[in-house]
């Protein structure tokens, strides 16, 4: 029997703009296991795409740090006295240990627990025990040249923080392109802005992490049957899809939103009525701020994926990064966005409801941690690899734009399109040499 | 729905104290054997008449644990920020109905689970209705084929007299972990 070998070596990768195809909707599914894939991933993806840090609200005060990682590498994120956000990574240049092991909190220094070498909020080598040893018996010591390597890029939309390895990487705004007119949505319905609330949930997913991104940059079809007994608990039964013709998905650059246009679907789903009536009580501000067509955005049945890694849910209002630790295993961080101006009930209860819908408790994720864990396992068979996965969803239908959405936009929800946009984008760093290789989509 | 009002019970790494009188034991063995018979009652997957043993207003809390540097004065569970668990009957009931939903992918196959409760001591509350008790426990779950998932930690309750038993009013959960070592919390410890 002829088959192809199940895991390729790096040698032998194969031509990854054959792994996915667009034009007839499927996808190889080694690009969910193979080991020399994932490899480059952390190379090409996450070395230089920009990549979620942190809320600027988390890092408020001077002294003010989170912890995260960029593919593998560990990065502490903190305002220094000056009021600069600095990025860089958490590994003593001396031998290597994490110079913090804290997920947030504030600090002057970061000081390795294994030699005592100190950094400051910078990232500079401020000193170590017995330095006088090393100024006196080490030849071509600097300590200017001893510090944690920064990220080359870091900058800031409308409260999110983005760090970027690759100094030749497009700017952020660049990045995110018309994204933004989307972004804004959630980040810019109130005068006020936004913050996170306190404290971040992590939890292990033995799942590849293009998985949940896939799934949330577009896949609003899953909805109707991993989510039925939530939606059953929640409404008294399934969610039917209705008015799908008023409904879209729009991508830009691999970055997709599943458009839903009935204001407060999502926040309905939190079964929380303080939530629904926040979001309409604010009806008439919000399309002063942002026009008709986005007010019907703001809390509306409707999910998001910022390329690669970082998506959320518009008025469920949880925002999370796919970490990936492995081809096979990821760690996902949630938080959860208010509006700063919320009254304080609000907030409360959207603290209750994340946790009553997106956390590993929650009645929605819960359903869906286990198809992506048991899809990527069967994803591992020898044969089981070479049969392609079906994404065609959509793809033959006429296409009528709607004229106001920018990116490239398509009808109707259940849809394959964002999917195959953000597959696109993923195979188009993948196979570049350099950013001025990739295509704009 | 919102108990931000009434702080549960204490989330500061207090001192304990040593109990001012001699224990009592045939409180201590009631106590016990509601905490036995709850147990019971959660690993056979029976939420919905678990819901009976809890109070109309009780509050089921689990904070998020953040790891913070030693001498952070912020403690590592907080009231106020986003928690695995921080619910009410109505939320109890919409999530036992959701576990007992046959769509509810999660328990297909069925969720095996099996606890240890130990370390029981109890000690009177503000009023003579009630008891506070701290337990530790164990807890283990087979999921699917191979799936396994332990999980420890510490419970702080407050019961209320029903009769000859208790009900659950009040429950902090701590676990020991940072990273969740599961995809899911599908089940109540």
């Amino acid at each position: 029997m002829a088959y192809q070998k199940a895991t390729l070596s790096p040698t032998e990768r194969p031509d990854l703009t054959t792994m996915v195809n667009t034009e007839e909707g499927w996808l190889d599914r080694r690009i969910f296991t193979d080991e020399s894939i994932y490899t480059l991933e952390l190379e090409r993806i996450f070395g230089r795409c920009w990549n979620f840090l942190a809320h600027e609200s988390q890092i408020a005060k001077p002294g003010d740090f989170v912890t995260t990682m960029i593919g593998h590498d560990q990065v502490i994120v903190a305002r220094d006295e000056q009021g600069a956000v600095n990025a860089f990574l958490n590994s003593c240049s001396h031998r290597g240990n994490r110079v913090c092991m804290a997920v947030t909190g504030n600090t002057q220094n970061f000081v390795c627990n294994y030699h005592g070498w100190a950094y400051g909020l910078d990232g500079r080598l401020k000193g170590m025990p017995a330095a006088g040893v090393y100024q006196e018996a080490t030849s071509r010591y600097d300590k200017t040249k001893l510090g944690l390597k920064p990220l080359a890029q870091v900058a800031t939309y409308k409260g999110l923080v983005f760090g970027c390895f690759d100094p030749d990487a497009p700017s952020l705004d660049d990045f995110l392109g018309d994204f933004r007119w989307y972004l804004d949505i959630v980040l810019d319905n109130d005068e006020g802005g936004t913050e996170f609330l306190d404290g971040s949930i992590k939890s292990q997913i033995a799942c590849n992490w293009k998985i949940p991104a896939e799934n949330f940059v577009g896949d609003s079809y899953h909805a109707i049957w991993s989510h039925a007994s939530a939606a059953k608990t929640l409404f008294g039964k399934p969610v039917r899809p209705r008015g799908l013709d008023k409904t879209f998905h729009a991508s830009v650059n691999g970055h997709g939103w599943g458009v839903g246009l009935d204001g407060v679907g999502n926040a309905q789903a939190t079964g929380s009525k303080v939530i629904v009536d926040y979001w309409r009580s604010r009806e008439e501000e919000i399309v002063a701020r942002l026009g008709k067509l986005r007010s019907k955005m703001v809390a509306a049945s409707s999910s998001a994926n910022v390329f690669p890694n970082f998506g959320f849910l518009p008025g469920h209002s949880v925002f999370r990064v796919w970490l990936p630790t492995g081809p096979d295993t990821m760690e996902l961080r949630t938080w959860t966005l208010v509006n700063r101006n919320m009254p304080d009930e609000v907030k409360d209860a959207y603290r209750r409801a994340s946790a009553f819908t997106f956390s590993p408790g929650g009645v929605f994720e819960m359903d869906d941690t286990g198809n992506w864990e048991s899809a990527t396992r069967a994803h591992k068979g020898l044969i089981t690899s070479q049969q392609k996965l079906h994404y065609g969803l959509g793809l033959y239908q006429d296409v009528k734009t709607h004229p106001d959405l920018p990116g490239r936009v398509t009808p109707n929800m259940f849809n394959d399109a964002n999917q195959l946009s953000f597959y696109q984008r993923w195979a188009d760093l993948m196979s570049a040499e350099r950013w001025s290789d990739v295509p704009q989509r | 729905m919102s108990h931000s009002d009434k702080p549960p019970l204490t989330l500061e790494r207090d001192v304990p104290v040593r109990p001012a009188g001699p224990p009592d034991p045939a409180l201590h063995f009631a106590v016990q054997q509601f905490l036995f018979f709850e147990a019971r009652l959660l690993d056979g997957g029976f939420y919905i008449e678990w819901l009976d043993l809890l109070t109309e207003d009780v509050h089921y809390f689990m904070p998020q644990i953040q790891n913070r540097l030693t001498r952070d004065a912020t403690h590592q569970y907080s009231r106020s920020a986003i928690a695995y668990f921080d619910d009410d009957l109505r939320s109890l009931s919409l999530r036992a109905k959701k576990l007992n939903d046959p769509f509810a992918w999660t328990e297909m196959p069925p969720t095996r689970q099996s606890r240890l409760v130990s370390n029981i001591e109890v000690e009177p509350a503000d009023s003579p209705e009630k008891v506070k008790v701290h337990s530790t426990f164990v807890h283990h779950r087979g999921v699917g084929e191979d799936d396994e998932y332990y999980m420890s930690g510490r419970r702080e309750d407050v019961l209320r007299r029903d009769g000859y038993s208790f009900r659950l009013a009040r429950r902090l959960v701590l676990i020991d972990q940072h990273v969740l070592l599961a995809n899911n919390l599908n089940v109540f410890f």
